[in-house]
């Protein structure tokens, strides 16, 4: 057990490695001068374009930067912005709390609601409840979350003056946002929840415990429900990394704060310390969610433990 | 948990119909109310309060939170590029001299000034009452102390660095006087300096900040900052002490009645007027042409406009790519695009269209361009037959072998609707048998200023001297890799022009030269002027009294709270 | 959960086998209208995508500067967007490039995950750990902003959106495979065929890929519409591709700002996508029953 976790948090720092190899190798291949975002090329001499590139260090191999970076990165310095010379560890770190309170929020939306409807769904097989969950279901699927987003904009900021439309200041500015992105998880967890249920309810297990008489409800809900809970994991574990990057719209469209919003703009405009810092703490975050969904397949499946 | 689930499970649903009726809703023309601002310009002076009076009967204090459509880059004046920075930028600092909306520049932290005979050198008495927010005297050690600031390539100095062109050294005379030298006569460069991107910072401020300074902007300004929120807001507040505003801009020469402005940033604009229509925030830029119509219908909203200054939105035609050098072919382009509509389609009569390279208010605009040169398909057909270029079976233009093609490249994202008018313009010229390539590409300064792979590419410049024209048409026109002289054009006349309007001190002379220019480049078909692009604010009508300088920037100064 | 199911009691209590019977009575009326009908919306927009020219009354590209933002009525049953074009029109000649966006990278991202996930899942040890490393490292870079990355390294393209939007799909495709056939392996049945002495190979094609796929193809249906959807991500933050004929992706996109004054610019796009959506996976999961081979044993 001990020799699996170590293992285990082995292979997150390497994962956590690899995917700043793979971000400084996306960022390195894109074209356009970084230089480009920080001047404007209409304006700026040659000379000051060169003592530019030479101070940032954009006229070195990519192995050096790459090995530049990774030092003073174990020392706590993810270099500056290149738009404004703004800290970047500062700047992630005030805008990551924002970012996980929606990520969350959108989670928990996205794991009630699905579970529920999927639950419900497969219980009701072919029966207009479980034809109705799953047509919600899909809606949620099938909106783009910027528009989503816009409808309940208008309905409930707009016409009802529930919530407000922007901002990330207070809870109340949380559910639309919250809400926006949490449909799409909720889709896909109805779908994996009802399908999951559906193949559980056809196992032997389960014609066993009722041939032996055991209650219909304890046989969905303690056996059935549990064994179709694993996919469905996976499947959030998925979605927080989806979440995440749903994040970059629905921050746009509901004007929060944000590394969403960060890393979009920061894409966008060649900003590369920014793109890795954010990259690396979403690397970080990504891989502390799915090891606590892996460890929890051993609490809900008592095969996976026995596997190992 | 009974209730809940039941929301749950009709929500989508309730959703859809919600927004379908309410679209329906929204569609329904309101009729009536339309005296109510109806889309026109803000009222002239509709504080009564008298210039000196800060009691008055002008309501005090109160916050005004205003929507800006993107963040801006900088607050550190000589450092920013973006136009929606200036709108905050201007709240903090201000300036030597200032640009009234006719192009005179009246006294503001200058008092008076006199240009040598060979006119390149200006000196400057400055007010002697001025203090910066953080309390450091504004004397002529600070005005060099600036200038100076702009031209070291240490501070990386943007757009500031092309305004403050040819500002060579400044000697400091007596506390209060400033000598400004250049390296060559400018009459754009008086001017120049009332631009928000050359306004005085704290020079205490920007030795204790350097870099930082964006993040910690110290002027002199009516307002002072207090705090940015990246990508959510940023905060400016009441100075008290303010007793220099420009009277040529503001009545309100003193202090601000407001006593803060939180600027959002809401970039998705149905967002933004939808938080102004909400009532969470009272005013919003940039409004969006179809959202204007009913916004100025709304009984509890207005709608403040403001055109820009210097080119308008431009499309330059490539004349270094084949085979469009040839002036005639260009010609027949020119008529061959319908602008009026476009114009129309796109922006539902609430941008005015553009005639010239520059905007109607600018010095030197000549307005016997306008509705000269008018859309004409069958002109435009009989000059392409003309130049041998025959439709083929395809529907497309050929010679030689060759097809008449069009590679029309625009950045992304669409900024003022501007990918549609490469959508439009497209279609237009399918139609005389012009096959366009659209590219909208996110990296366009690649595509265009290093690669100059385009035939067509449209820009815009807001700027308060028609010496602006020189960085897109004078053929020694520098820039870094490729040509900025976007057209591509060398017209050994123009240059002269040009030149001798750069140096010219006769106001009336310099109009008649800039006049000539605009008509070669218009007879010459270097360019389509397309729009000029109105400033809008959609805003509660408890916010009074916004003004906008000569550029369609917002003036806080005389703003308050009505009820 | 408890208390759900207490709400849910009148149609609970109704005995298995009793249910079973509804299923095969009264619930086929539900679900077999949904699936005719899910057919039927099929048919239609294959047909869209094969002969747009005969089903639109207009051109898709024809602006008209006197009928612009018109509201639906009969000549113009979608209303008409900001160029003046007719939305039904446009709406299907966009059919034939959502679908590609959509089927393109679920074929390749779904081929290219199961294989991927199959070997790391069945194999599993070191080759497991590599792949699933390497998968890991994928994923912490989530799908649109990967697809962001490409868009923006490669430029806007349907081919570049395909290509971003598959590979941003395969490591979720290849994950979920995995833990499924994981999760098989440890299932009696399979030992039961190893202690009968099946090999390796047999054991995989026989045994563990015909239970496995189930979940696949649920993610491959939902797939379907989720590319259209990341291509309409892309369009509305700016990287999209800008065509003569749109998709309903960056139609849905480039409407939005008119929702209040012109809904249906947008809604009838979305709809589309939704239709599509909606019918595909309906028969998406009847297929599954169809094919599963342990729904044969009851």
């Amino acid at each position: 057990m001990l020799r699996t976790a170590g293992l285990r948090l082995l292979t997150s720092l390497l994962v956590i490695f690899g995917s700043l190899v793979l971000v400084f190798s996306i960022v390195y291949v894109l074209p356009g001068d970084p230089i480009r975002s920080i001047v404007d090329p209409t304006t700026v001499s040659e000379e000051t374009l060169a003592s530019l590139r030479a101070e940032l260090g954009l006229d070195r191999p990519f192995y050096a930067r790459f090995a530049d970076y990774i030092g003073s990165m174990l020392r706590g310095d993810f270099g500056k912005s290149l738009l404004n010379d703004e800290p970047v560890l500062p700047k992630i770190l005030k805008h990551l709390p924002a970012t996980l309170a929606l990520t969350a929020a959108s989670s928990l939306f996205a794991a009630m609601v699905g579970i529920w409807l999927g639950v419900l769904s497969a219980i009701h097989r072919d029966r207009w409840i479980d034809s109705a969950a799953r047509v919600i279901g899909l809606f949620g699927i099938s909106m783009p979350t910027f528009w989503s987003g816009i409808l309940l904009i208008l309905i409930f900021s707009i016409t009802l003056g529930w919530f407000p439309a922007m901002g990330s200041d207070g809870w109340k500015t949380l559910v639309l946002p919250a809400i926006g992105l949490g449909i799409v998880g909720a889709g896909y967890v109805v779908r994996l929840v009802r399908n999951s249920m559906l193949e559980v309810i056809n196992e032997q297990f389960v014609l066993t415990l009722r041939a032996k008489g055991v209650s219909e409800r304890l046989v969905m809900y303690r056996h059935a429900l549990r064994n179709a809970l694993i996919p469905a994991l996976t499947m959030i574990g998925v979605l927080s990394g989806e979440l995440l990057a749903g994040t970059v719209v629905i921050e746009t469209v509901f004007a929060r704060q944000g590394i969403g919003r960060i890393i979009s703009d920061a894409l966008m405009a060649k900003d590369i310390p920014v793109v890795q810092g954010v990259i690396f703490f979403s690397a970080v975050m990504y891989v502390l969610i799915n090891l606590l969904v892996d460890l929890s397949y051993r609490v809900i499946d008592p095969r996976v433990r026995r596997l190992q | 948990m009974s209730n809940k689930r039941k929301i749950v499970r009709s929500l989508p649903v309730l959703a859809l119909i919600f927004a379908i009726a309410l679209a329906g809703c929204a569609q329904k023309p309101s009729s009536g109310e339309s005296s109510a601002a109806g889309g026109a310009s803000p009222a002239a002076a509709v504080s009564s309060a008298s210039p000196s009076a800060e009691s008055g009967n002008t309501p005090q204090g109160g916050e005004l939170s205003y929507a800006l459509a993107t963040s801006p880059d900088q607050l550190d004046p000589h450092r920013s590029g973006y136009a929606v920075a200036v709108r905050v930028i201007r709240t903090i600092h201000d300036s030597l001299v200032a640009q009234a909306p006719d192009g005179s520049i009246h006294p503001w932290l200058a008092t008076e000034w006199e240009a040598s005979p060979d006119g390149k050198s200006y000196t400057f008495k400055l007010r002697q009452d001025v203090k910066f927010h953080d309390g450091t005297p504004f004397n002529a050690e600070a005005v060099k102390y600036n200038y100076d600031r702009i031209l070291n390539p240490e501070t990386k100095a943007a757009n500031s660095q092309s305004l403050i062109y040819p500002y060579e050294s400044a000697e400091v005379l007596d506390e209060y006087t400033v000598k400004l030298n250049l390296k060559t006569p400018s009459s754009a460069f008086l001017g120049n300096l009332s631009q928000a991107l050359v306004s005085i910072v704290s020079p205490t401020a920007a030795e204790k900040y350097g870099d930082q300074l964006t993040k910690n902007p110290v002027g002199s300004g009516p307002f002072k900052f207090v705090s940015w929120e990246e990508n959510s807001q940023i905060v400016v507040e009441r100075n008290p002490d303010y007793n220099w505003g420009p009277d040529s801009l503001v009545d309100n020469t003193g202090a601000p009645y407001l006593d803060k402005i939180a600027f959002k940033i809401v970039p998705e604009e149905a967002t933004r007027i939808g938080s102004v229509q909400s009532g969470q925030i009272l005013a919003g830029e940039t409004v969006p042409p179809q959202n204007i119509a009913s916004l100025a219908n709304d009984a509890k909203l207005q709608i403040f406009k403001s055109n820009t200054q210097g080119l308008p939105f431009t499309l330059f035609i490539n004349q270094k790519r084949e085979p469009w050098g040839d002036t005639k072919l260009r010609q027949a382009l020119q008529a061959a695009i319908d602008v009026g509509s476009i114009v129309k389609t796109l922006y539902l009569g609430t941008y005015d269209q553009a005639w010239s390279p520059l905007t109607p208010g600018t010095l030197g605009y000549d307005a016997s361009l306008e509705n000269a040169n008018k859309f004409d398909q069958n002109k435009a057909n009989a000059l392409f037959d003309e130049l041998g270029w025959l439709k083929g079976d395809d529907g497309i233009r050929a010679k030689d072998g060759k097809k008449l093609t069009l590679r029309y490249v625009d950045g992304s994202p669409n900024r003022e609707k501007r990918n549609d008018i490469a959508a439009i313009v497209q279609q237009q010229l399918k139609q005389v048998g012009i096959a366009v390539e659209v590219e909208i590409t996110q990296d366009f300064r690649t595509v265009i200023f290093e690669q100059g792979n385009y035939d067509i590419y449209g820009n815009s410049q807001v700027n308060s001297d028609p010496e602006a024209l020189r960085n897109f048409y004078h053929s020694g026109a520098k820039s870094i890799a490729a040509s900025q002289n976007l057209p591509g054009y060398a017209n050994a006349e123009v240059d002269a022009l040009l030149d001798a309007g750069l140096v010219e001190q006769d106001p009336a002379k310099r109009e008649d030269i800039y006049k000539q220019i605009q008509q070669i480049i218009i007879r010459d078909a270097v360019i389509i002027p397309i729009y000029v692009f109105p400033y809008t604010v959609a805003a509660s009508k408890t916010v009074e009294a916004l003004k906008f300088d000569s550029l369609a920037y917002p003036l806080f100064n005389d703003v308050y709270l009505g009820k | 959960m408890e208390d759900t199911v207490a709400v849910k009691s009148p149609a609970w209590r109704e005995s298995r086998a009793a249910s079973e019977r509804v299923r095969i009575r009264s619930g086929i009326r539900f679900s077999a209208l949904l699936v005719y009908g899910a057919g039927l919306v099929i048919f239609f927009i294959v047909l869209c995508a094969l002969f747009p020219g005969q089903i639109a009354p207009y051109s898709p590209t024809l602006m008209n500067v006197d009928a612009i933002i018109q509201s639906p009525s009969l000549a113009h049953p979608f209303g008409t967007d900001y160029y003046g074009r007719d939305v039904f029109s446009v709406v299907v000649h966009g059919t034939r490039d959502s679908l590609l966006i959509g089927i393109a990278s679920v074929l390749v991202g779904g081929l290219i995950g199961a294989a991927i996930g199959a070997i790391a899942g069945f194999l599993g040890g070191v080759i497991d750990t590599i792949i699933m490393g390497l998968i890991e490292v994928m994923m912490t870079i989530p799908g649109i902003l990967f697809a962001l990355a490409v868009a923006a390294a490669m430029g806007p393209s349907l081919f570049n959106i395909v290509l971003a939007v598959a590979l941003s799909a395969v490591p979720g495709y290849a994950r979920v495979f995995r833990s499924q056939i994981i999760s098989i392996k440890g299932r009696p049945f399979i030992a039961a065929a190893r202690s009968v002495g099946a090999g390796r190979v047999r054991i995989f094609a026989r045994h563990v890929l015909p239970n496995a796929w189930a979940p696949l193809l649920v993610m491959a249906t939902i797939g379907l519409g989720t590319s259209i959807l990341v291509g309409s991500g892309l369009s509305f933050l700016g990287l999209g591709v800008i065509k003569e004929i749109p998709d309903w992706g960056t139609l849905l996109s480039q409407g939005r700002g008119y929702l209040t004054v012109a809904w249906w610019m947008s809604t009838f796009p979305g709809l589309a996508i939704t239709l599509l959506v909606l019918s595909v996976n309906l028969l998406g999961d009847k297929l599954r029953d169809r094919l599963d081979p342990k729904k044969n044993r009851i």
